[in-house]
């Protein structure tokens, strides 16, 4: 069943600024839906318009059959949203922001109580209880914004890029904290980030947007098979000498400028094996030190550069 | 039942922020404890008994202002390190938002008189009205408190940040303390200035506050025009506040 279904949604701010061009796609319940795009693809707009924050200049974003310009109070009991900024009250302290939530969301205490006590142990919280809140590190006071969203006992929690600026350990534990959630508690999970790897690992469907509009949405496994092709892989020992033949190698095998990546060369082949050979040979034969060259299957951020290069073409399934 | 959520929040940003209640009491205490001393001998010439009495209403006045503009700041801090955005999406309605805010000005409004109300009593302020006219002298405390609130509120959601709405604030402030009767009586003034001060809506709250304190009779023609104005000014203040929450997510 769909949690959120967005048709043809435009936003022009007053300023001018198109940030969504006629964007379409469905979440259904239950699942971690990623959202991914360059800087400025609309995202966070996206965002602030599905949590009734801003309203859409057209279309329709329909969430568990209401409307979300015309029923925003019945949306906003269900949703709840984690921003990029975190959200919590420095003066109050671990305690009271969560009853602050429940309160804003009326809950009745008791049950507060007893849900604010299993979401403190849910996401290791108990020894910060004691601590204000202003003395907590980036990524403790990101887990307190998760677990007070989660007060209100939401339908669809929003997160705009979580683990934005955290180190990998505190990553990983975000990404425990995001399955215990769509798990335990069967939460809808609307997910905004820039790191492929995260998406892939956690989602059930990725959506690629672009200048404000879907390229693409499926499951990652779908997404990678959409190229349907093999990738070419030149490996290097610094971008320098992978930028310094790049040019010349464009006479040996078809390469677009954003087949350069750092350090390596990686571009999509129709004829893998024929282009690793000549690949192989060119660079034998000029002399040209590289690494490894080999041929593997495309990744998740080979879709994505390419559904978001100035060529990716537009499509959706 | 949001507003008392919010309004509980808001009184304990307050408390935790402590220095906002000294900083807006300070000057008019200084006002009421060191300028009534010295400037009270010399209005004695112009039948002022006690000075202290005389300028209390404005600087009642004056330490609503105070504590109302610190409402403002909270917009500010709660936008950068709180929860302003997260309230704007809970289902809770705009008005309680503002409300709750508004409330919480007011109410440290209230704590802030009281005090000054206390120390006035060591120089001798008696309100001769009596029980009712301290009720009356509460009403106008309560609609000056909630007008200045919303109109800060507003304000704060209309400039950029807390430096510009400081500088914004004592640029307001002080030309309408300086252009009231809270220092001087209205008789001595001629011309222009006469006309300012008399247009100056505060000059009416304050010499309502100071019928209240210095005769012993009340007064239903100085009392009510001057509650039907600060109706109306509250009216716009609030609807005005309101608009600009509203404006924050009408992008």
């Amino acid at each position: 069943m769909a949690a959120i279904c967005v048709e043809n949604l435009t936003k022009k701010y007053k300023n001018g600024v198109q940030a969504l061009d006629g964007l379409t796609l469905t979440v259904n319940e239950g699942e971690i839906f990623s959202l991914l795009g360059q800087n400025g693809a609309g995202k966070s707009t996206l965002i602030n318009v599905l949590t009734t924050y801003l309203r859409p200049t057209s279309g329709s974003v329909i969430m568990f059959g209401k409307d979300a310009c015309r029923e925003a109070a019945a949306i906003r009991s269900r949703i709840a949203c984690v921003a990029q900024r975190t959200s919590i009250d420095t003066h109050l302290s671990l305690a009271e922001n969560m009853m602050f939530q429940s309160k804003l969301y009326k809950v009745p205490k008791a049950e507060a109580q007893k849900r604010m006590e299993a979401l403190i142990a849910c996401f290791g919280l108990e020894r910060y209880l004691t601590y204000p809140v202003s003395s907590y590190s980036g990524g403790v006071r990101r887990r307190l914004d998760i677990a007070l969203n989660m007060m209100s006992n939401p339908k669809v929690l929003f997160l705009d890029e979580p683990t934005v600026g955290m180190d990998i350990q505190s990553r990983m534990a975000m990404w425990d904290m995001m399955k215990k959630i769509k798990d335990d508690f069967g939460t809808t999970i609307f997910l905004t980030t820039h790191y492929l790897e995260e998406a892939d690992r956690l989602s059930d469907t990725i959506c690629i947007m672009k200048n404000g509009k879907e390229v693409i949405q499926g499951t990652p496994h779908a997404l990678r098979e959409y190229l349907r092709q093999d990738m070419l892989k030149i490996s290097f020992a610094s971008k320098e000498e992978a930028k310094s033949c790049f040019d010349a190698l464009k006479s040996v095998v078809a390469l677009k400028e954003t087949d350069l990546r750092h350090d390596k060369i990686i571009t999509g082949s129709k004829n893998g094996r024929a282009d690793l050979e000549k690949a192989n040979r060119w660079l034998l034969d000029h002399g040209i030190p590289f690494l490894g060259i080999e041929i593997m299957q495309p990744a998740l951020e080979d879709v994505f550069i390419r559904l978001t290069g100035e060529n990716g073409k537009e499509v959706c399934r | 039942m949001s507003v008392f959520t919010l309004l509980r929040r808001n009184i304990k940003w307050r408390f935790h922020n402590a220095f906002t209640i000294v900083i807006t009491i300070l000057q008019p205490m200084l006002w009421l404890v060191l300028y009534s001393a010295v400037a009270g001998q010399s209005m004695r010439g112009i039948g002022i008994e006690n000075y202290t009495a005389f300028i209390l209403p404005g600087l009642i006045v004056l330490v609503s202002f105070g504590a109302c503009s610190s409402g403002g700041i909270m917009n500010y801090l709660m936008k950068t390190d709180g929860s302003f955005y997260r309230v704007l999406i809970a289902p809770v309605q705009r008005s309680s938002i503002v409300l709750g805010q508004v409330l919480e000005a007011v109410l440290c409004t209230f704590l802030e008189v009281a005090v000054m109300c206390i120390v006035s009593l060591f120089f001798s302020v008696k309100i001769a009205s009596g029980f009712m006219g301290l009720l009356f002298m509460v009403l106008l405390v309560f609609m000056t408190a909630f007008f200045l609130s919303g109109l800060t509120y507003a304000i704060s959601l209309c400039l950029p940040n807390e430096v510009v709405y400081e500088t914004v604030m004592n640029a307001i402030v002080l030309p309408v303390f300086f252009l009231s009767t809270a220092l001087f009586p209205a008789e001595t003034l001629s011309g222009g200035f006469a006309i300012a001060v008399n247009l100056n809506p505060f000059t009416h709250v304050i010499n309502a506050l100071r019928a209240l304190i210095l005769q012993g009779n009340i007064a239903a023609r100085d009392i009510i025009p001057v509650l039907l104005l600060l109706a109306v000014m509250c009216l716009i203040s609030f609807s005005w506040a309101l608009h600009r929450l509203r404006k924050e997510t009408s992008l």
